[in-house]
């Protein structure tokens, strides 16, 4: 019915006028050997204009993304009218494979799903297999954004359940990082139990248990608690400024690629452990959210309406009770946020968790695709912790 | 001699790239009723923008300039930096014995800030002291040179203002000053003060609240409404800090390409900290055009919070309140939109405080939206009656009689 296929076709004009401005950028200077210690180096950004300005063929990327099956469907809010959501979706040939909504965060985009789609769909013998769809959050992506103030977490949420309602999954598991972590938790809170039947994440939060003695860590959680500490303190300056000040921040977004390119490609390396980036991937991802339907002040607005300037992460866990369905987590080692396993079981009923893997930081399912899909299926195939949530559709 | 004097003209190649950008200019869209709450309003970025692109005449207001400021530029060494080519305005007063006060501008102030106190503290009268004044571009603002490598702390502003005084004969001096200015003319009075620098007048009044019994003193009405606005900014209006004390490189791509983007940046500062100034929109713009033309470009002026504030510094050098209270005399002049206003109580540690005032109203930006109340308040410290009075020996500020004016 609602249901369009689309595929992204960039209009030629707003291509012209990113080479136009391209050509016209002014860079700052930079001091010496400043490394990545005060931002984005120069020379990387450089490199990555004068390779936007050529030899890098939007077309053709834009071509190899629409081999993703996208489709786009109006979806109602309540008190925010009827949104256009744009999405991937692939069916497994398997029919009774598990329906699976993948929610990604910022700077994330649908790009940040798409490789663990064939293989969750893939037909195994040894292994579940799920029907996947991929949101693009309002605001991110080729989904229309908010119009008003007032779109949060549970908007957000509600447009995941009812896109998966409406493509006839009216029971599903999810799986979430970053803002997609803060919204399947909001699904599985909203609808949990009744639509949304699991929940997995590879964004782990903690906090010490009351008898918590430090001397019982291990140098490796050591390392990583102060590694986290580090982070926090040196790379939240994004996230006060989207939360509270967004639209000052959106002018220079919108009106300079160089400006946009600098703001997420810092993100893109700090939050990614040992992703040998090539430039060409860098200005896809840029490039989808140069080329957003909202703009780039379109995937800001969710810090402002979710956060304030409060810390998400232990506001979201210290509010309202954890949900009670079935929650599994994967660890991965260079996330922002690393804690000793124990301290997330509070995220809630933890079923599955996950050996800290050998690799992967904030954006696994893009990072390492085969780690989180093997997570996934050892979580809901046959002797798993979650084998058969969803009646009828045990993934084989 | 080192000092050369400057005129501010920015080549044509320049003015004519900004018309270009502009003409390419992007806007975001922005979300209905959205107001002030979400950030500078889209209206009023597009007014701006329109009035940059079409009508706002660079030229006159650079002859303006020139024409009020008297500007030169010299070249000053700062220790493990090189020799950094500094722009300032030194203007004198006709009066011989005039207090020789070095005004320190912040972000996103600049020169330009002093432009309506400067005639009024150098005007000679009877009735009150005089000033001979110099106020500074900061490196990496304006027209002066930035530093071209990591660290170039407080420590290192307070040595460039110090050395200009003493480069341009002022051996002794006063400072005034608020934003960066505040934290700059405190490390060049604890540093320099009482050799050099003699007194230490302030607009923006830091403190800590009252520790132990002092603690248990209710709060009045007025502070509590002090205490409001600062929260206010403290809660929403410190994204800018948390960027720049961090990552000022990241943003400083955005502000360098895009005359909007840097637009916007400093416009709503320029109105949420002030209050109630009625900014025509020729004003914000040559405000901006300074970051936009500067010598060093937009990017180097948010590197001195990175510097200041940044993740490898300590909470005492965070908050500005490293080292022991400076001893020479100290002026707080309390303006009511202060953003980091406070309770009066809490800035007893702050130094010496000899001289203090109140005022109805004024915000951040004092030397510009309430110039005759600093200058009124500057002149009774450290005038004939005042706390200060004769501070700099032999400089009182007043006309000796029966000489004539050198």
């Amino acid at each position: 019915m609602a249901e369009t296929p689309f595929k992204i076709s960039i209009p030629q004009a707003l291509l012209d006028r990113l080479q136009q401005k391209l050509a016209l950028t002014t860079l700052p200077n930079e001091l010496d050997g400043s490394g990545w210690d005060y931002g984005a180096p120069l020379a990387d950004v450089k490199r990555l204009v004068a390779r936007w300005m050529d030899g890098y063929d939007w077309r053709h990327h834009e071509a190899q993304l629409n081999q993703l099956p996208q489709f786009t469907r109006p979806i109602s809010v309540d008190g925010h009218g009827t949104l256009d959501i744009h999405y991937i979706h692939r069916k497994s040939e398997v029919e009774g494979a598990i329906p699976l909504l993948f929610v990604h965060g910022w700077p994330g985009i649908f790009l940040e799903g798409s490789r663990i789609v064939p293989l969750l769909t893939a037909k195994l013998d040894d292994h579940p297999s799920f029907h996947v769809v991929v949101l693009s959050l309002p605001g991110f992506g080729f989904s229309e954004g908010a119009k008003k103030p007032g779109f949060n977490i549970a908007q957000y949420a509600e447009i995941g359940n009812k896109l998966m309602l409406a493509l006839g999954y009216n029971e599903y598991v999810t799986q979430g990082g970053d803002w997609g972590l803060a919204v399947t938790r909001r699904i599985a809170q909203l609808y949990g139990g009744k639509h949304s039947k699991a929940w997995h994440t590879n964004m782990v939060f903690g906090e010490p248990p009351a008898d918590f003695d430090p001397t019982t860590l291990t140098p490796e959680q050591q390392a990583a608690l102060a590694r986290t500490e580090g982070l926090m303190k040196k790379g939240m300056g994004y996230r006060h400024q989207q939360s509270t000040k967004p639209q000052t921040l959106a002018y220079a977004m919108t009106d300079s690629p160089v400006g946009l390119l600098a703001w997420i490609y810092e993100k893109l390396v700090a939050w990614t452990d040992r992703y040998n980036w090539t430039d060409i991937e860098v200005l896809t991802w840029i490039s989808i959210f140069y080329f957003s339907r909202e703009g780039p002040v379109g995937s800001f607005r969710i810090y402002y309406e979710a956060m304030g300037n409060e810390t998400m992460a232990m506001q979201a866990f210290r509010e309202a009770p954890a949900p009670e369905i079935p929650l599994g987590l994967s660890h991965f080692p260079g996330d922002l946020v690393v804690v000793p396993k124990s301290w997330s079981r509070m995220m809630g009923n933890v079923v599955f968790d996950s050996e800290v893997h050998d690799a992967g930081g904030h954006f696994p399912a893009y990072e390492q695709p085969e780690a989180l899909a093997g997570d996934l299926r050892q979580m809901f195939g046959k002797g798993g912790p979650a084998y058969g949530v969803v009646p009828g559709k045990s993934g084989y | 001699m080192s000092e050369t004097p400057f005129k501010i003209s920015i080549p044509d190649a320049a003015l004519q790239r900004l018309q270009t950008k502009l003409e390419l200019t992007t806007l975001p869209d922005e979300l209905d009723g959205a107001g002030w709450d979400y950030g500078a309003p889209l209206a009023d970025v597009k007014r701006l923008v329109s009035r940059w692109t079409n009508g706002y005449d660079w030229r006159h207001h650079e002859a303006q300039l020139n024409a009020s400021l008297q500007q030169f530029t010299r070249p000053i060494a700062v220790d493990g930096h090189g020799t950094l080519n500094i722009h300032y305005v030194h203007q004198r007063s006709e009066v011989t014995n005039a207090i020789p006060l070095l005004f320190v501008h912040g972000w996103p102030g600049s020169f330009i800030e002093a432009r309506k106190i400067l005639p009024l503290l150098t005007t000679n009268s009877a009735n009150h002291p005089s000033f001979h004044v110099v106020t500074f571009s900061l490196p990496g603002y304006g027209f002066s040179e930035a530093a071209s490598k990591p660290g170039f702390g407080i420590k290192q502003y307070a040595e460039v203002g110090h050395k200009l005084m003493l480069a341009l004969g002022y051996n002794e001096y006063v400072t005034q000053g608020g934003d960066w200015g505040h934290v700059i003319t405190r490390k060049i009075a604890q540093v320099y003060g009482g050799k050099y620098s003699k007194a230490w007048h302030t607009n923006m009044v830091m403190g800590q609240p009252p520790q132990g019994d002092d603690a248990q003193t209710e709060l009045s009405d007025e502070d509590k409404q002090l205490l409001a606005r600062r929260e206010w900014h403290r809660k929403k209006g410190m994204g800018y800090m948390a960027e720049q004390s961090t990552q000022p490189q990241t943003l400083g791509y955005a502000l360098t390409d895009s005359p909007v983007g840097l637009l916007a940046w400093i416009y709503e500062k320029l109105v949420n900290w002030t209050d109630n100034y009625p900014w025509e929109d020729d004003e914000i713009l040559t405000w901006i055009s300074i970051y936009y033309f500067s010598r060093a470009g937009p990017a180097a002026s948010l590197r001195i919070y990175y510097e200041a504030m940044g993740p490898h510094k300590t909470d005492a050098e965070r908050g500005f309140a490293d080292g022991a209270a400076p001893e020479i005399p100290l002026g707080l002049s309390h303006f009511p939109q202060e953003i980091v206003a406070l309770p009066r109580s809490w800035s007893r540690n702050l130094g010496n405080i000899v001289f203090e005032a109140e005022h109805d109203g004024g915000g951040h930006f004092a030397a510009y939206e309430k110039p005759n109340e600093l200058v009124d308040d500057v002149r009774k410290m450290f005038g004939q009656n005042g706390p200060a009075f004769g501070v700099v020996a032999g400089k009182s500020g007043y006309s000796t009689e029966g000489k004539s004016g050198l």
